[in-house]
């Protein structure tokens, strides 16, 4: 890797007793579509707010393009776009306003072209009031907020949230694409699932601490299925003698539940030959999925 | 500074400015209109307020009811209550919202993530505030200054008049300094007004029972007030040295920690 284009080093942020993250150590290169997943609360956003000077770390140090977040914080801004989470734009402007007004702040000639151009796609009307945009709106703002100056890096907390699956797969192609044009892309999401069909690689944070990083195909060995099967027989008659069981539990009545991290044609094969009212595969929970492989 | 800041901040103070600028020169303009009324019936006049108690005038501001018969005694009496409680109050609400409404109103994402120092936008909104605090005691200044002018029997102290508007910029800005302050020192975004408000209040109360109680007379200096000397039909009024380090010194200070504190301020929307 050349130099990481996000380099964090025992990074720790502590609120009076209180842990937000401890010793977070983390190294992104350029041009990555990097995921940063952990349940709510795990220290993702203290992670990201830290990088965006925010707030101030108690402990450790990053660095964003060789630039230290606490001093040269300006310097970061320039080329970093940044989708805050729970953010509002001034309700007194309308859309057009609002971004114009930030677009300033980095002082590009062509903003004015790059907003038409992203509220299109988004079909966002940029002369509604902010006050009177629903959720999903403002979220496409806060998108579009943070590529009208072509960042070089964009941080994005839990950018999705609001948007309708079409304006997800909107969004997604947009990243692409702007992956593609060299835009190094770090990505926090407590949603396994676009993650993993969004990143190449991936951190696992849990109670502030990161616990795993790793390439995405390999978390997608590790996938692991919550199974639920109701039987048309009495269920004390049946043994799951099939490798990737785990946390059986039986009951209500004729029913099994499960962990499955194995072959999924070994189950449904087992499956084949017996009655069965109910069959429920679903993705768990990240919660789930820290019990089993990430227990620390 | 950041200019862009500092333009959409004084846009989005405008209106809030020109509301309390009118408020307070038609309080001043109509108060000051009564004057040559009170001088025709002064016997009257003197003779109502000789029964009111003296506490009740003291709240008013109103000291030693024979100040009232000169013009600018009679000017110095409302601009305690209008400029120096109520442009105190706008200066404080005004002050404390301009840093933390973008924390409660969570537009700090945003501006915070621009490529600004915390300097720039601490340095855009504190002249965001003299602006509109010099404009408001301007322009209340120049109609009471013209009020007096057109009311007056006789001649007034100028010099007297500008010694007392710049107490009250003064005052002002201190109000505004701590405002600031406060705004800062809170862990955890809240909207801050109805406080700040009700400080202003309870300072002015509490200075205000200072003049009348003689044996809490020393709390007033606990509050602003006490340092600003109203007493403009004295011969021998003039800038108290004193009082001037007071209110300079408290304001720089309170503002040189807040931006200080707000370098290091960890924002929470």
């Amino acid at each position: 890797m050349n130099e990481p284009i996000i380099d964090i080093t025992d990074l720790s942020k502590f609120y009076g007793k209180a842990r937000g993250i401890e010793k977070v150590n983390l190294e992104i290169g350029e041009g990555e579509v990097f995921g940063f997943i952990g349940p709510n609360g795990a220290g993702k956003s203290t992670t990201i707010r830290i990088l965006m000077n925010l707030i101030f770390p108690t402990g450790g140090s990053a660095r964003i393009m060789g630039l230290d977040v606490v001093r040269q914080t300006k310097e970061i801004k320039r080329k970093v776009g940044y989708i805050p989470s729970d953010a509002n734009a001034y309700s007194y402007m309308d859309v057009e306003d609002f971004l114009n007004y930030l677009a300033r702040f980095h002082d590009i000639p062509d903003a004015g072209i790059r907003i038409t151009e992203l509220s299109k796609l988004f079909e966002l009307d940029l002369k509604r009031k902010i006050s009177d945009l629903s959720s999903g709106n403002k979220k496409k703002v806060s998108i579009i907020q943070s590529l009208v100056h072509k960042p070089a890096l964009l941080i994005m907390d839990e950018p999705t949230a609001g948007l309708d699956p079409l304006m997800q797969s909107v969004f997604f192609d947009l990243m692409r694409q702007e992956n593609q044009k060299g835009t190094t892309i770090f990505f926090s999401s407590h949603i396994l699932g676009e993650v993993q069909m969004f990143c190449r690689r991936v951190a696992i944070i849990k109670e502030g601490k990161i616990i795993q990083v790793e390439d995405i195909d390999t978390l997608r060995k590790k996938q692991l299925k919550k199974v639920f099967i109701e039987f048309g027989e009495p269920v004390n008659e049946i043994t799951m003698s099939i490798p990737g069981v785990v946390s059986l539990a039986t009951g209500p009545e004729n029913a099994l539940s499960f962990m499955f991290s194995g072959d999924i044609n070994e189950l449904t094969g087992f499956l084949s030959g017996r009655k069965i009212n109910n069959l429920m595969i679903e993705e768990p929970s990240l919660d789930e999925i820290f019990m089993h492989y990430y227990q620390i | 500074m950041n200019y862009n800041l500092f333009a959409r901040e004084m846009r989005r103070n405008t209106a809030s400015l020109i509301i309390w600028t009118v408020i307070l020169t038609l309080f001043i303009a109509g108060t000051m209109s009564i004057y040559p009324v009170f001088l025709n019936n002064q016997s009257k006049i003197m003779g109502m307020l000789s029964i009111i108690p003296a506490e009740a005038l003291e709240f008013k501001g109103i000291s030693n009811i024979g100040d009232l018969l000169s013009v600018l005694g009679f000017y110095a009496v409302n601009n305690i209550i209008y400029m120096l409680v109520l442009g105190s109050v706008y200066s404080i609400v005004l002050s404390s919202n301009i840093l933390l409404k973008e924390e409660y109103n969570k537009t700090a994402e945003y501006l915070l993530t621009r490529p600004l120092t915390r300097s720039e936008i601490f340095r855009s909104k504190l002249s965001v505030i003299f602006i509109n605090i010099i404009v408001l005691n301007l322009v209340t200044s120049i109609v009471g200054f013209l009020s007096i002018v057109l009311v007056r029997k006789g001649t007034f102290s100028i010099n007297a008049f500008l010694i007392l508007s710049l107490y009250t910029l003064l005052l002002n800005m201190l109000f505004a300094a701590a405002g600031l302050f406060l705004s800062v020192v809170l862990k955890r975004p809240k909207p801050v007004t109805t406080f700040c408000i009700g400080l202003v209040i309870i300072l002015y109360f509490v200075f205000t029972i200072s003049k009348i109680t003689e044996s809490v007379a020393k709390i007033g200096y606990l509050t602003p007030f006490k340092y600003v000397d109203t007493n403009v039909i004295d011969p021998a009024y003039k800038l108290n040295p004193i009082n001037m380090i007071y209110f300079i010194g408290f304001t720089l200070l309170l503002m040189a920690y807040s931006y200080r504190l707000y370098l290091r301020k960890d924002i929470y929307t």
